[in-house]
């Protein structure tokens, strides 16, 4: 099974950051509308099961 | 073409008025207000273009992307289910923490100040804690948040627990069916989760969060080395176990905030070295990387640092935590430090003046896109626009020295150019404000932005030193502090700062309806024309009211029951706040929460009450009326004015016109003014004054429509005003009825003045004539008007400067009117997004001019 670990939307959280946790990372997606661009960034880790984003 | 004023004769001259701007002379007026827009960059140009505005329409959003989320809802009651059992402040801050942790980030194209209160830029947050049956009328409509079951079943959890739940348990059933019909009384607080804050601003700023952290980590310590003494004593020592607690919580929460920030910092990073393509904009996000990472855990440095540090204070404080209305601070004084740091000295984030404008551009983008999950009839009451954002600026420091600086010219040159509905501007207005930021004043007013509206700077300054007598620990404001002040909201002057501020609305806010006072004092308190029930005191029948002293005594038993009633909801709500929806965020910027180990909820050192009566005007002419029609020249009966009322006057037209053509408001007629003026100050405000608040302090009124006038004027019967069932009330507090100021502007000044006794403020709109303002002369005449009005020691004005031909124009082709902003009452709204009914209520506001009489009355030097 595909883990979020494995996607390039996955980004590890920095061992030196407050909100650490060994395996913790923030998934991070562009989204477009007709108002423009944004992206969001939820968090996740690394042994989640990969999502509709995956990529 | 561009209307010119006629000429006036004055002082032996002829006076003309050519347009200050000639190129105006070739814009059609019925298109002026789509030609004004100048955003300072391509930037905030193309910000604006794409704002995701949230406003709404008779309480329905008009862009239909908008929503409510789950995310905080969810977190939320996830975090309560978990922490059950321990004390309730620490449970508040594990809520906000889990929000904080786990919620999504949303970061959008062009903007450098980052953050935002939901997990998608077209949503907006739910409170199920506050209100369920707000939460209930998301559920029903289509801005449900997804999945629906959840947030059904999340409402449904958070029932017994509400504040609705805790607060109804201490009202008669009769009383609160009379509240919720929001016709004489607005709803309790407990049950529409409506709310208003004032964040201790300067402390984040200065301090950071760490330090913060720090100092309570300090206190807990203290606390605990004090229970370790010997020998025991029980009476100092259980004094720290609430105080610990409430150590505790901040620690909590400003550590999840700090956290909350640097994911903001990792998330810009990550698009720039991984999503962004533009060289500029990458090296931009890296810069906003950096300081999210610092600001608000550090103290801040640089105009930057400010403006990012305090709109998450903001989005914590009125979005996140819990909802609250407002953007109340004194942002000119506030930002100061960090403008001359960056402009000035260039020490840090260097800049020029126009890139702090451009600063204040983009912050107001901000606020305009900020969506507030209020209930359907918060939105139904502030029309054309998102929520009340109010910002103040000017003013005075201790001993009435100029407050006014740089960076209050910048804040206004902003908002002139960039031509947004929010946030509104409050300028308070002393004789030694420098006329360099009055002419910016003035420039905002006329190109019809509708603010600044102008407070008294002297009178709001005095206020707060008075209410700082009634303080519950001898702590009131002192001099320098009552010099700092904003508005709380539209109208009422709170304390600003490190300290004192007001943290919730049960302090001061909500209304009552004096005009729908006057028709059920008519029905011995029965309201026949719209909920069918007693909704209030029997106060006896009209017909048997021999004299307009026992007319006035019965109104006046109506409205001391209104007011304690609703105070007493209030009161009721912040007993239970303190235990129940505790702040532990905002006590740990607090200085004296941080001090007294006490949650910023429940502490109180600075009094502040205050109410908001609405329609006053309509029962103020209504007595006016009858006294004159009925007791004096003895024309007509109660019983034919009651039959004339029952009958919405059908029938009735002679008699209602002389009702109508009887003396009104605004006029300077003594018939008028000198009952007027006791109805303010003996019933008004003089009933209000005798009730004491949790505060320790009396309540004063603040007279403010804001959209009240119309669904309340909507659901208030016919009156002897000669007003028809179901018209709009009065627009202000203090306003003339629209249309029925004949006089002229001084003439409106004139009454007003009258009344001074037990008010804490009015509001006072007023209309002026679009060529006169825009003239040559329109600084000069504007000016010396202000300068009458602050002798004059009136509370406030703010100003349409509009012409009918643009607003009906607007009324045939919305879409070609969309920069059209008026001034509805306490806020500015996006004309074209006003129902037709309240659109019509601002056509219908007589527009002043001026004539010599009134230039001689200013000393207007022409």
């Amino acid at each position: 099974m595909k883990t979020c670990e494995s996607c390039s939307f996955y980004f590890a959280v920095p061992a030196d950051a407050g909100d650490y946790e060994p395996g913790k990372g923030d998934c991070v997606t562009e989204k477009e509308d007709a108002k423009g661009k944004y992206w969001l960034s939820k968090p996740t880790t690394n042994v989640s099961p990969s999502c509709s984003t995956f990529k | 073409m561009a209307t010119v004023a006629e000429p006036v004769n004055y002082n032996g001259k002829v006076i003309n008025f050519p347009l200050e701007r000639q190129e105006e002379n070739d814009i059609p007026e019925d298109m002026l207000h789509e030609n004004l827009a100048r955003p300072s960059t391509e930037r905030t140009k193309r910000l604006k273009a794409r704002c995701r505005w949230k406003h709404a329409s008779a309480g329905e959003f008009i862009d239909s992307e908008v929503r409510a989320g789950i995310e905080r809802m969810r977190f939320i009651t996830e975090a309560h289910k978990a922490s059950e059992g321990q004390p309730e402040v620490l449970r508040r801050a594990l809520g906000l923490a889990n929000i904080l942790n786990k919620s999504t980030l949303v970061l959008q194209q062009d903007e450098f100040i980052i953050g935002y209160h939901a997990e998608d830029p077209e949503m907006f947050p739910l409170y199920p804690e506050l209100a369920y049956m707000a939460v209930q009328d998301y559920l029903m409509s289509d801005y449900s948040p997804q999945p629906k079951e959840e947030a059904a079943a999340i409402n449904e959890y958070w029932k017994p627990f509400s504040m609705q739940a805790k607060g109804e348990r201490y009202f008669s059933k009769e009383d609160l069916t009379r509240m919720y019909q929001v016709s004489t009384m607005e709803a309790p607080g407990f049950a529409t989760g409506y709310n208003s804050v004032v964040p201790p601003y300067e402390t984040i700023l200065q301090d950071g969060l760490l330090k913060r952290m720090e100092m309570a980590k300090e206190k807990i310590k203290h606390a605990q080395e004090q229970m370790e003494q010997i020998p025991w004593n029980a009476n100092e020592g259980l004094e720290w176990i609430a105080k610990i607690d409430v150590w505790k919580s901040m620690v909590i929460a400003d550590e999840a905030v700090i956290n909350w920030a640097r994911r903001h910092a990792r998330l810009a990073k990550i698009v720039a070295e991984n999503f962004e393509s533009d060289p500029a904009r990458k090296t931009e996000l890296l810069e906003i990387s950096e300081i999210n990472h610092r600001v608000p855990a550090e103290p801040c440095k640089g105009l930057k640092d400010a403006f990012q540090a305090k709109w998450y204070t903001y989005l914590l404080c009125h979005a996140i935590d819990r909802y609250a209305s407002g953007y109340a601070h004194k942002e000119d004084e506030l930002l100061e430090p960090y403008y001359n740091a960056s402009v000035i000295d260039k020490s840090f984030q260097p800049m020029t003046y126009l890139d702090a404008v451009e600063m204040v551009e983009m912050e107001r983008l901000k606020i305009s896109e900020h969506g507030a999950g209020k209930s359907r009839a918060y939105r139904e009451i502030f029309p054309g626009s998102n929520d009340l954002f109010i910002l103040t600026v000017g003013g005075t420091k201790p001993g009435y020295l100029d407050a006014c600086s740089d960076m209050t010219d910048a804040i206004l040159e902003g908002a002139r150019n960039i031509r947004t509905t929010e946030p509104s501007i409050v300028f308070r207005y002393h004789p030694v404000g420098r006329v360099k930021t009055k002419r910016l004043v003035f420039e905002c007013i006329r190109d019809g932005l509708g603010y600044p509206s102008i407070k008294h700077d002297r009178f709001g300054t005095e206020q707060l030193k008075y209410y700082a007598q009634f303080s519950k620990n001898n702590n009131g404001a002192t001099d320098e502090e009552a010099h700092y002040w904003a508005n709380v909201l539209c109208m009422s002057a709170g304390l600003c700062g490190r300290r004192k501020t007001q943290k919730t609305r049960s302090e001061g806010g909500g209304s009552i309806f004096p005009a729908k006072m006057m028709e059920i004092v008519l029905a011995d308190g029965f309201d026949w024309s719209y909920s069918a029930m007693q909704l209030g005191p029997h106060t006896g029948k009209a017909t048997d009211f021999k004299t307009f002293d026992q007319l006035w005594e019965a109104f006046r038993t109506q409205y001391a029951y209104a007011v304690s009633t609703v105070i007493r909801a209030k009161d009721v709500m912040r007993y239970f706040e303190r235990d129940f929806l505790q702040m532990p965020f905002i006590s740990s910027i607090d200085d004296g929460a941080m001090e007294l180990g006490v949650d910023a909820v429940g502490l109180s050192e600075q009094p502040n009450g205050w109410h908001n009566p609405i329609t006053t005007i309509v029962a103020a002419n209504s007595l006016v009326a009858i006294k004159k029609l009925i007791y004096d020249e003895k024309k007509y009966t109660m019983q034919q004015l009651v039959d004339a009322l029952q009958a919405n006057w059908e029938g009735f037209e002679p008699m209602r016109l002389d009702f109508l053509n009887a003396p009104k408001w605004g006029n300077d007629d003594d018939y008028a003014d000198t009952i007027i003026k006791d109805f303010y100050e003996d019933i008004i405000g003089g009933e209000m004054a005798k009730i004491t608040n949790y505060s320790g302090g009396p309540v004063y009124p603040v007279g403010q429509a804001v959209g009240l006038y119309m669904e309340v004027g909507s659901r208030t019967g016919p009156t002897p005003d000669g007003r028809f069932g179901g018209d709009a009330g009065d627009d202000g507090g203090i306003s003339p009825y629209m249309g029925t100021d004949k006089k002229g502007p001084t003439a409106v000044l004139k009454s007003v003045a009258k009344v001074q006794k037990n008010q804490k403020a009015n509001l006072l709109n007023q209309r002026l004539s679009v060529p006169i303002m825009r003239s040559i002369h329109g600084f000069n005449i504007w000016k010396s008007y202000m300068d009458v009005w602050e002798e004059l020691n009136i509370d406030h004005v703010q100003f349409n400067v509009v012409s009918t031909a643009e607003m009906k124009a607007a009324q045939k082709e919305p879409e070609k009117h969309q920069d059209l902003i008026v001034r509805v009452s306490g806020f500015s709204a996006r004309f074209v997004d006003i129902p037709t009914y309240g659109q019509n209520t601002i056509i219908a506001r007589n527009e002043q001019t001026f004539g010599a009489e009134d230039f001689a009355f200013l000393n207007t030097q022409l």
